[in-house]
């Protein structure tokens, strides 16, 4: 695989071209050429569905947009570009079994495919969601370690406050949260009996290269995964080719993430499908990643369990699994708030549909990972029971599944209820869910069941 | 009749998408004597409320918002010299300066936004994201505002939105402008606690309300 450098310097060398060039003319009509040229159509009655011709047609059409597109590098002004060999040679090349942790709780992540054997990776927690201040952060990320016997990895929250002052995009006050983030998540894990599980969303509070390299010296390993942000679509600044220059030189994970939005320059979800294949390479080779993490997203209803995206995600997961020993998550996002049924259905189908599609998971955003303190451990707990229920279940047997779960929540979404906080769910201190929660879940979960979800 | 069939085409060219066929139909409008302004009201605003419509069902996506108002530039250049000729003005719903806030590189909500506000008459100047508080100000005072719309999409540049309305009152110019605010973890909390005038919570919500309290139909300080 070219190296890089050899990014950097396309970087700065590339073809020039202008940011609304770029969309228009460059991104927008290739996707909409290999998204007729493959034959791709939605389905909306087969959300996950059971084509492996479909699934190879849509990794082609990924293949041929990524090479004839390339990642815009909006600080120069211009395209990256890789030619078909080099990015066979990247996928020929790329990490297939990064290992993850420390100690007891290191693990090695590997790819799965569709209606795999292989139990998918459950990277689980907030979601990057935003939590009020440093108090909350450390109980719920205690929680995490204690209350998720299924995690492998943790996704920590984002931390709203410190000392009681509103945390700021390029202040010292970011700075000094992504220290604060890193500190309390590594005691609370310890507190919490798992002190090696990796933390892979490194590091949620910190929006500035600047924060995210501080940040890390306070206590980040390089087993952990450092999580590093596309702009959608298709492009990537200089502060994220700096943290990836200082992850490489630390010789840790970059967990390279992405977010194709439908509604927005991919279009519909035949353009979200083929957008997500083309980031996988350009995670890959672009961005120097240990794994994937892409969550797909609905403009509108701002999240990833809407039929639509749902079928996008199921499509490109299996034709990134059948095409790619990279490994990949699928980040999944609902739209209702912790304790409403609703937000339980929303978990089932993103995850059922994901895993039988070949995804490992992570979980998750919860209503729509925006409101403050909207978001408790009993969530990613339900993801990763249904996650490992969901091996060796065919697509067909997960499509019925996620048909009947969509018919349950799909027409809420113009005004889906919020929940409860964290605080209003669950005890912080002996960090477990109050009773109405654990009754609603048992309820839920018996219904998962009658459904196929054998727990 | 052909004052009636140039004003489909006006407005078709608009849901087709078709720039050749807006020049074409807007050359034609000014050659037979019609009134430019009629061709904008009849003919291309109804086919950017089409489109608008289209894509609030999700029947359409961004490109097509941004390929139909560059449609609707390209008839409005041939249409304008001959309104100025006239001596006339177009009517505007309003004038609405967007952007995303300092700090913040998110873009693509925001876009959809001003193609939205573009579709239902607003004169939209997108200021682009990490746009500086001081150039929230002095566009809105060198457009003349009727809106100032801020997008924010971390929690961690959501104070940035206060930022620029605090220098709205600092400057004496906060009543001049009514303030919108929107973002994946804005709420009408924080609309509330930083004194906008509005949030919304979708794109489609937004222009609605940007309407309602354009037309004063809607008084400031609620929200959806």
């Amino acid at each position: 695989m070219i190296g890089f450098l050899e990014v950097i310097d396309r970087a700065m060398a590339g073809r020039h071209c202008s940011e609304t060039e770029f969309d228009m003319e460059v991104v927008v009509p290739k996707i909409q050429e290999v998204v007729a040229k493959y034959m791709i159509k939605y389905d909306p009655d087969n959300p996950v569905p059971a084509d492996d011709d479909l699934a190879d047609r849509v990794f082609q059409a990924g293949l041929e947009l990524y090479r004839d597109v390339g990642t815009y590098c909006p600080d120069t002004e211009r395209i990256i570009r890789f030619s078909e060999e080099e990015l066979r040679e990247a996928l020929a090349e790329a990490p297939s079994a990064p290992v993850f942790g420390e100690g007891k709780d290191a693990k090695t992540l590997v790819a799965r495919k569709p209606e795999s054997n292989a139990l998918p990776w459950c990277f689980i927690g907030a979601g990057g969601a935003a939590v009020s201040n440093e108090e909350l952060y450390a109980s719920i990320m205690e929680a995490y370690a204690s209350f998720l016997p299924l995690a492998d990895s943790i996704t920590a929250p984002t931390i709203a406050s410190v000392n009681g002052r509103t945390v700021r995009a390029g202040s010292p006050l970011e700075v000094m949260a992504a220290i604060r983030a890193t500190v309390l998540a590594r005691e609370a894990l310890q507190r919490g009996g798992r002190p090696g599980l990796p933390i892979m969303n490194c590091i949620a509070s910190a929006g500035s290269d600047t924060a995210k390299i501080a940040g890390s010296q306070f206590g980040l390993r390089p087993s952990d995964g450092w999580l590093i942000g596309a702009t959608a679509e298709l492009k990537l600044e200089f502060q994220r080719f700096n943290e990836i220059a200082f992850v490489t030189a630390l010789g840790g994970h970059v967990n390279a993430e992405t977010a194709p939005i439908l509604g927005g320059y991919c279009g519909g979800p035949e353009g979200v499908a083929v957008t997500n294949v083309a980031y996988h390479l350009s995670c890959i080779i672009a961005m120097r990643g240990s794994s994937q993490l892409t969550f797909p997203i609905h403009f509108k209803y701002g999240c990833t369990t809407t039929r639509d995206v749902t079928w996008a995600v199921s499509v490109s997961s299996q034709a990134i699994s059948r095409n790619s020993h990279f490994p990949f998550f699928i980040l999944s996002y609902t739209a209702a708030g912790p304790m409403t049924e609703m937000c339980l259905y929303e978990i089932a189908s993103a995850i059922t549909a994901s895993v039988a599609s070949g995804a490992s998971i992570e979980f998750g955003g919860v209503a729509k990972a925006t409101r403050v303190d909207h978001f408790t451990p009993m969530e990613p707990r339900l993801a990763s029971e249904v996650a490992h229920a969901a091996v060796r279940m065919t697509r067909k047997e997960a499509n019925e599944i996620v048909k009947k779960l969509l018919q349950r929540y799909e027409g809420n979404f113009d005004s889906p209820p919020v929940g409860k906080k964290y605080e209003e769910c669950w005890d912080i201190h002996r960090k477990t869910p109050n009773e109405d929660y654990v009754n609603l879940y048992k309820r839920v979960k018996t219904e998962l069941s009658e459904l196929g979800i054998q727990f | 009749m052909i004052t009636t069939r140039i004003l489909e085409d006006l407005k078709n060219s608009i849901v087709e998408l078709d720039e050749k066929k807006a020049v074409k139909a807007a050359r034609e409008l000014i050659s037979q004597g019609m009134d430019p302004l009629q061709g904008i009201e009849k003919g291309l605003s109804m086919g950017m409320v089409i489109i608008g419509d289209k894509f609030n069902r999700m029947e359409c996506y961004l490109p097509e918002l941004i390929r139909a108002s560059n449609t609707f530039n390209a008839a409005i250049k041939i249409l304008e010299p001959e309104i100025i000729k006239q001596g006339k003005q177009r009517t505007r719903r309003g004038v609405v300066v967007l952007g995303t806030v300092k700090g913040d590189i998110h873009r693509i909500g925001k876009d959809i936004l001003a193609m939205l506000m573009k579709t239902r008459g607003f004169e939209v100047y997108n200021l682009g994201e990490d746009v500086a508080m001081s150039t929230f100000v002095n566009k809105a005072v060198e457009y003349n505002a009727d809106i100032i719309g801020m997008s924010s999409l971390l929690t961690t540049t959501m104070p940035a939105q206060k930022d620029v309305i605090d220098l709205l009152k600092e400057k004496g110019l906060r009543d001049r402008h009514i303030v919108m605010v929107g973002g994946g973890p804005v709420s009408a909390e924080w609309a509330r606690e930083i004194s906008a005038d509005a949030y919304a919570e979708t794109a489609e919500e937004a222009v609605q309300m940007a309407v309602e309290m354009v037309s004063g139909e809607k008084v400031a300080g609620s929200s959806s």
